[in-house]
């Protein structure tokens, strides 16, 4: 028996046993996917190229299961999760998710893109420490200082800024609906604080 | 089905349509739901209005339509390798498009082997225009097709339609995904993922098929589908950089000669056409540009299939084209061009003066909102040297339609399109279109020659055409 250990948050345990059909054909498949299906909008090394999509490298594995199950059982139903991960996600086994997660949480992640300063100023001081006379709580407080997320927290750093600003909309919009939290958060939030925020996370 | 047709104004449509629509074939087609519900995605996936793909759909296409989301009737072979992998329901669909077309100033009508006797009715009511049945899909592991059988109303037939089969896979290269496959299709440019290009041409992408048209066009906007068959090869690489080699070999319908265009009736192609391919496509943001080139070089025998020995008419296409796309959440723009060069040297039709020369140019720029409400405008010309293939043919006593001809031999044509919108839902769209011709056959005004030879001159706005149509993929 192989056991492969992954860093990030909670070590996620992929076991392999030996020379199993089944097991093989879930590495095939997974390799299949990353390679030629996942890549077509999410980038061969998971950093994409329009930001309809998100980028994956990097991002917690716990987190990509999480919201591939929440596709795949319509519990996650924005438009963007619908028109695209409905579909795609609608075959994959438990292990295949799950070795995906893995594969795209050991990638790269993108680099920050820079943007406005004045903008990226003020999207750190709400990520900081959030507005307290607007109820809005320190977003580094779940999603870490650097903003690199914690096991089903996910990433933000270095993710594309209008893919932010528009899940923080379907947080408001209550469309989004995997996300209790988030929805708290999104509905005290104008779309000037969601744009800071998220340059400013972006650009790490 | 129910048909009005008035039938003097359609046929003498008909005489100037041939292959040869500025704008477009007659059948245009569609991607299809067939697509959306192999993969589960919905139309905007890969389209941003039908037809028009997105840089996803452009993949899908070169990947060979094989993204699948269904459950699979599979098989392997001891070794563990995929040898069948069957949709365990087919992906099919539908295309229906029913329409109202009426031009500026009616057609005037001619006797049986007689002149002129005033003018038909105007308006058509087609419905449906066309009807299409498509298998799109996945059809073996690395294996998919883009099957279109179409009904015409003009015909009153089923008839093979566009068709784009083929193999792909990907590997990597110095780190960069490498896309190649094999295409086996029916029509140059049908394969191709761009609607610069003339067989998915956008916008303008549906046009009356009773609007008159002019009689020339290039090989490259008239080589349809029913008259070659292609194999060729390609690569993508890096999701950037594309090309395509494809011989066309003469694959007509039925034992007789298939027109090619109004200008070249009967003819077939001879021996192989090669086509190639080359195309650039920067994607940055929500924003994508690619330009390219692209030709063909043919032969035609003026005689038809039985026809196997010289002399030919020689065609060489050389075109470039272009597209933009910007695809927001809201707002959608996109513009397409091209400009074909084409050198014909006529030792079959024209051995006096063979030497001849045909350009044709589009350009067009679309706008949607949320993709339920938009419009488009273009401009077209088609324009060239001027010779006798063009001017009015010797009479025709048992002609039943009066015959477009040029006044001055030339066979320029030019005009401006514009079209407006409404998509209730992302299957269904209702439009009104308006096409504007400044110069048809030759100038401002053409000839219509009756079956007596007598002739009369028509203005080219008399054929500015209203069109009204709904169309619906399911």
């Amino acid at each position: 028996m192989k056991v492969r250990v992954l860093g990030g948050a909670g070590l996620v345990l992929v076991l392999a046993f030996g020379p199993s059909s089944a097991c093989f054909a879930e590495d095939q498949e997974t390799k299949h996917l990353t390679a030629q299906v996942c890549a077509t909008c999410h980038g061969t090394h998971g950093i994409s190229t329009s930001p309809a999509f998100p980028n994956l490298a990097g991002q917690k594995a716990v987190y990509i299961e999480t919201q591939l199950k929440g596709f795949k059982d319509h519990s996650r139903g924005d438009p963007g999760a619908m028109a695209f991960m409905w579909g795609m996600s609608s075959q994959l086994g438990d292990e295949t998710i799950k070795q995906l997660a893995v594969h795209y949480a050991g990638l790269t992640p993108a680099r920050g893109t820079p943007a406005d300063k004045t903008l990226v100023a003020k999207g750190k001081q709400i990520y900081d420490e959030g507005i307290a006379e607007g109820g809005i709580p320190a977003c580094a407080a779940c999603h870490g200082p650097n903003a690199d997320g914690n096991e089903n927290i996910p990433r933000l750093a270095g993710q594309h800024a209008p893919y932010l600003v528009k899940q923080l909309a379907y947080f408001k919009s209550l469309q989004r609906g995997n996300a209790p939290v988030m929805h708290a958060v999104g509905e005290k939030m104008t779309l000037d604080q969601m744009e800071a925020v998220a340059a400013y996370v972006a650009s790490k | 089905m129910f048909v009005t047709t008035f039938r003097k104004a359609v046929a003498l449509a008909a005489a100037g349509a041939g292959l040869v629509a500025l704008l477009l074939s007659a059948t245009s087609a569609h991607a299809v739901p067939s697509f959306a519900r192999q993969t589960g995605l919905a139309c905007e996936a890969c389209h941003t209005v039908f037809p028009e793909l997105t840089p996803f759909g452009r993949k899908f296409k070169l990947n060979g339509y094989l993204i699948d989301n269904l459950p699979q009737v599979k098989g392997v072979t001891p070794d563990n390798k995929e040898a069948l992998a069957l949709n365990w329901m087919p992906p099919l669909s539908v295309q229906f498009i029913g329409s109202y077309t009426r031009t500026k100033t009616a057609q005037p009508d001619v006797t049986t082997g007689g002149g002129f006797s005033g003018d038909s009715q105007d308006g058509t009511v087609q419905f449906p225009e066309a009807f299409s049945l498509f298998y799109a899909g996945r059809i073996a592991p690395k294996v998919g097709g883009f099957i279109q059988v179409t009904y015409d109303n003009q015909d009153n037939t089923f008839g093979w339609d566009n068709t784009d089969i083929r193999f792909a896979d990907q590997a990597m290269l110095k780190d960069n995904p490498l896309t190649y496959g094999v295409t086996f299709n029916n029509a140059p440019t049908v394969q191709d993922p761009w609607n610069s290009t003339p067989a998915w041409r956008y916008p303008f992408s549906q046009t009356s098929s009773v609007m008159p048209t002019p009689i020339a066009s290039t090989q490259l906007d008239g080589l349809g589908n029913d008259k070659v068959a292609g194999l060729g090869a390609y690569v993508l690489w890096n999701n950037l950089v594309y090309a395509e080699l494809t011989a066309y070999a003469p694959a007509p319908h039925g034992l007789g000669g298939n027109p090619l265009n109004s200008a070249f009736p009967d003819a077939t192609v001879h021996g192989i056409a090669p086509y190639w391919r080359i195309a650039v496509e920067p994607q940055w943001g929500q924003q994508s540009f690619s330009f390219g080139a692209y030709g063909i070089n043919d032969q035609l025998v003026p005689g038809g299939v039985n026809v196997t020995v010289g002399p030919y008419d020689k065609f060489r296409d050389t075109a470039i084209d272009a597209q933009y796309q910007f695809i927001g959440d809201d707002h959608i723009f996109s513009a397409q061009t091209t400009y074909i060069w084409e050198k014909q040297t006529l030792n079959a039709t024209l051995p006096a003066d063979p030497s001849q020369t045909l350009k044709t140019f589009r350009i067009g720029g679309s706008y949607f909102y949320q993709r339920k409400l938009g419009g488009s405008l273009g401009y077209f010309s088609t324009t060239g040297s001027a010779n006798d293939i063009y001017a009015c043919p010797t009479p025709d006593p048992t002609a039943t339609q009066a015959a477009p001809c040029s006044a001055n031999n030339s066979p320029n044509s030019k005009g401006y399109a514009l079209e407006l919108d409404y998509l209730p839902w992302q299957n269904v769209k209702l439009a009104v279109q308006y096409v504007v011709f400044t110069q048809f056959n030759g100038q401002s005004t053409y000839l219509l020659q009756a079956p007596d030879g007598s002739q009369m001159t028509r203005n080219a706005s008399a054929n500015n055409t209203l069109y009204i149509f709904g169309w619906l993929a399911f």
